[in-house]
């Protein structure tokens, strides 16, 4: 009864065709009319689409747009607070209101799940074959030797290597590339209908989401399996999807074929969207960025600021020696950035950490601002941290939750004993309105701010000591790509108004290219290759250089970018 | 892997035996500097009728003179062999009068046990997944209703209603299969809300992570879901509960012997108690000990093997720096 009085109301409301394009007769999973709430609070409001047989459908929007909460409730998945209403019909059955009872039989077999982290998606206690087993025990298969069998050659067929190994492994034992993969091979394993991916590289290294990307386009083409994508990136989206549906705030912006949304998107917010993908917008900031290199003073610019030669930094682990980095050397000109780029385990986070003094390096030598790091004592190298900064990766937990922003961006001042408290008052204003946050937030927790707001306010809390040389950790990578856009924009106007010298630690290349002057890409703990921004990007010398940037999604086949100079990789 | 866990177990199988053999120093010293001696008290007892100088034999003869250390070392090469001495009342080997009573209450202790943790699990299963109309809310607060009512309350409202009231078992026979199962009952009530507590918070909390949601997603029926994914990781935790509560079974089953009317260790304590039988006391003690030493010992054993990610002590000299480590020591050292 309910069920047809939300039918009826949803003809009426319904104000545009929530089915963009119509792809078969009948499609393997519709989607009408769905609203999803948490109390009083909707957050997915009065979506529809349609997935065909085999064709694949990418939901994109950021964080807070409903994208992932469509996707669980599509998989039945949704937390017990959250309430589905609508219809979802999966192959032609209604499965939004049916009984756990009636879908249980479609998990696994007819609807395969792919998690957004891999790391946390497998359990912890229990090996990677025992879970296997959950999986394969789908297949009806009486024969345990063929069940075991099944799992290694569905192990092989997802690129593992050693699937014996993997198989008696546990989760912790194996890195987030081959989790995602194990899951891959447990969603395909009993040969689902629809795949649903709910974000499946957002925890992934660039190389490695390319092969996994790679992956799922493969195993979708061979095993004819309808794919739906959730994710925050439109170029992925482009690059994997025949259609698309653009959310913001629960609500569709947009839907219709990948051609036609990515090429000419007829809504403000996709319009928005893709000029904040930075892979399609190489030089959005070029001229806000050489900004910065004419405001250094000529006398500054001829000593470079930050001088690394020769650095080598090796740790003990069970008696054996591994090399987190060698010879590492690199100079910074003064009001330039330098972005550091390499994969998860490059030796990146060491060379941050030698860089700050948190560690010292076997040999070789480290200078910033002509005063020495390498050989002095955490004491000796105070004076040094007020002048160098750290911006950390992860906004959502370098913030102590208790404080208020006020004391958050105060503290450094206290520390050092910086100014009056009438003066340290009038810095953290200042730091502030720098990073374009507003006064009413002083006294708010970081609980209350969101992503974008939190990371404004770690930079506000390195900025008021009005340092020379930030260190960004990775200053992005946790946060949205729309938010991201407004970061670098900030990050950009400081370093043109106050000369600021800037480390980039990233492994985004196409986000380097945006904002970096002068690029090292690192390897296993080396250098490969350096060189300024055009070069690496234009003329890459290296075949890791090559594969790094052959790695960055750009919208594949749908559009070629105008702007973009390099020749086109074909990304099917 | 396995050379150190061996290393490991050595490690804690040696830390385990001086822990005992302190604690019995332990009680041996608190015994001899307490006020009063029992011993001349029971010799110089009129009833008795001994001379002193039957009195000076008796207490040389048993090395009572002796300075305390010596007097400990003679008790403590006993103990090591398992020898308590005989008790002052019957004059019988306390290690015999131990022995008669000791099945009893092993009997009534892991049945109590058992109950505990079928009762803990159940409790747990029903908060994860019995509908909210069937009183998943009220499960909840089993446990803190297990833990006000005290076990001899508990113990007197079973007797009276399945002893007297349904005519299960009769209270002259406490040996009974009925009547042993309510004495574990009420015993392993209040034990099961400590292990039911703690097996809930962690339920919960693994419930929520995304590898259960991924399981579900692969079609498990709640049953296994429940039983192959979600009890072992919120079981790690409890491990160390359970060795806890070995504690609270020996102490509640002094009460539930006494209520049942039970021989046991709990009516000889009872019984030593009030005749000052100093022997008895030392070897219940420090048998006490042992079983609470054993109880973690084999926890800390089990654990590395319940849970892989645990890494042993030792061999580590280098912590892997992740990013979260950088971060918090990056930013405590900066700011410091």
């Amino acid at each position: 009864m309910a069920a047809q009085d939300r039918l009826t109301a949803n003809a009426f409301t319904r104000t545009e065709p929530t089915v963009p394009v119509p792809l078969r007769p009948l499609p393997l999973l519709r989607v009408d009319g769905l609203s999803v709430s948490y109390g009083p609070h909707e957050v997915v409001s009065n979506v529809g689409f349609e997935l065909g047989r085999g064709d694949s459908l990418a939901l994109i929007g950021e964080s807070g747009s409903g994208k992932s909460t469509i996707a669980r409730a599509v998989l039945r998945l949704l937390p017990s607070s959250g309430r589905a209403t609508g219809r979802v019909a999966f192959d032609g059955q209604e499965v939004l209101g049916i009984s756990e009872r009636g879908f249980r039989p479609l998990r696994g077999r007819a609807i395969g799940f792919v998690p957004q982290d891999p790391a946390n998606s497998l359990n912890p206690v229990r090996t990677i074959g025992a879970q296997a087993q959950e999986a394969v025990a789908l297949l009806d298969e009486p024969d345990s030797a063929i069940r075991k069998q099944l799992i290694l050659d569905t192990f092989a067929e997802v690129g593992l290597d050693n699937p014996e190994r993997v198989y008696g492994s546990y989760p912790h034992q194996l890195s987030g590339g081959m989790l995602q993969r194990v899951l891959i091979g447990l969603a395909i394993l009993p040969r689902p209908a629809l795949l649903v991916a709910d974000e499946p590289t957002s925890a992934l290294d660039v190389t490695i989401q390319k092969r996994i990307l790679d992956l799922l386009t493969r195993l979708q083409d061979n095993l004819k399996i309808s794919l739906l994508l959730i994710t925050h990136d439109l170029a992925i989206a482009a690059e994997r999807a025949n259609a698309l549906v653009v959310l913001k705030d629960g609500v569709t912006q947009e839907a219709g074929r990948t051609a036609t949304v990515f090429s000419s998107p007829a809504s403000a917010y996709a319009r928005k969207l893709r000029a904040d993908v930075p892979a399609l917008n190489p030089d959005r900031y070029a001229a806000l960025r050489d900004v910065g290199l004419r405001t250094v003073k000529a006398g500054d610019a001829a000593t470079p600021k930050i001088e690394v030669s020769a650095v080598r930094k090796t740790f003990t682990v069970d008696g054996k020696t591994l090399t987190a980095v060698s010879d590492l050397s690199f100079t910074v000109p003064a009001g330039t950035t330098h972005a550091l780029v390499g994969e998860s385990g490059s030796g990146k986070t060491t060379a941050v950490r030698l860089l700050l003094g948190l560690e010292q390096p076997d040999s070789g030598t480290i200078s910033v601002a002509g005063e020495q790091i390498t050989g002095r004592s955490p004491e000796a190298l105070r004076s040094t941290w007020r002048h160098l900064q750290l911006v950390y990766q992860n906004p959502f937990t370098s913030l102590d939750p208790t404080w208020t922003i006020e004391q958050l961006v105060r503290e450094p001042l206290g520390r050092f004993k910086v100014g009056t408290s009438k003066e340290r008052e009038e810095r953290v204003r200042g730091a502030l309105a720098d990073v374009g946050l507003g006064e009413h937030l002083l006294s708010r927790k970081p609980a209350a701010l969101s992503g974008g707001q939190r990371q404004r306010v770690a930079i506000a809390r390195s900025l008021v000591l009005k340092p020379d040389v930030i260190v960004l950790d990775e200053p992005t990578s946790a946060l949205d790509v729309s938010v991201q856009a407004g970061i670098v924009e900030v990050l950009l106007t400081l370093q043109a108004n106050l000369g600021l010298t800037y480390v980039f630690v990233s492994h985004d290349l196409a986000l380097v290219r945006q904002l970096a002057h002068t690029v090292s890409v690192m390897h296993r703990g080396r250098i490969v290759e350096h060189g300024t921004v055009a070069e690496i990007f234009d003329d890459p010398r290296q075949s890791y250089t090559r594969s790094l940037l052959e790695s960055i999604p750009s919208g594949g086949a749908a559009v070629a970018p105008a702007t973009h100079t390099r020749p086109r990789m074909s990304a099917g | 892997m396995k050379g150190a866990y061996l290393s490991y177990a050595a490690k804690r199988f040696a830390q385990a035996a001086v822990v005992i053999l302190l604690a019995y120093v332990f009680t041996f010293v608190v015994v001899s500097i307490l006020p009063g001696d029992p011993i001349t008290n029971v010799l110089r007892d009129p009833q008795n009728g001994f001379s002193e100088d039957q009195i000076r034999q008796i207490i040389a003869a048993q090395g009572l003179d002796r300075p305390i250390p010596v007097q400990l070392w003679a008790s403590l090469s006993h103990f090591v062999i398992g020898d308590f001495g005989l008790s002052m009342r019957s004059s019988r080997p306390v290690t015999t009068l131990i022995a008669e009573v000791l099945p009893s209450t092993l009997i009534l202790a892991s049945e109590a046990f058992a109950i505990a943790l079928l009762l803990a699990v159940t409790i747990g299963y029903g908060t994860q997944f019995l509908p909210k109309r069937l009183g998943q809310g009220l499960l909840r607060g089993f446990p803190s209703l297990f833990l006000s009512v005290p076990n001899f309350v508990i113990g007197l409202v079973l007797i009276h209603v399945f002893g007297f009231q349904v005519g299960l078992f009769r209270v002259i026979e406490p040996n009974s299969f009925w009547a042993t199962l309510f004495a574990s009952i009420a015993l392993g009530i209040p034990v099961s809300a400590r292990i039911a507590e703690v097996l809930i918070a962690n339920l919960d909390k693994e419930s929520e992570q995304e590898y259960a949601a991924v399981a579900r997603g692969r079609g498990l029926t709640q049953m296994r879901l429940f039983a192959r994914h979600l009890l072992k990781p919120s079981s790690l935790p409890v491990v160390t509960v359970i060795a806890l509560a070995i504690g609270e079974l020996l102490g509640g089953s002094l009460i539930t012997e006494t209520v049942f009317g039970r021989t046991g260790i709990g009516s000889l304590v009872q019984r030593s108690v009030s005749t000052q039988d100093l022997p008895v006391l030392q070897a219940v003690v420090s048998l006490a000990a042992v079983v609470f030493v054993l109880v973690n010992l084999i926890a800390d054993l089990v654990y590395p093997l319940l849970d892989p990610r645990v890494k042993l002590i030792g061999n580590r000299r280098y912590r892997p720096t992740t990013a979260d480590d950088s971060a918090a020591t990056a930013s405590a050292a900066m700011t410091s």
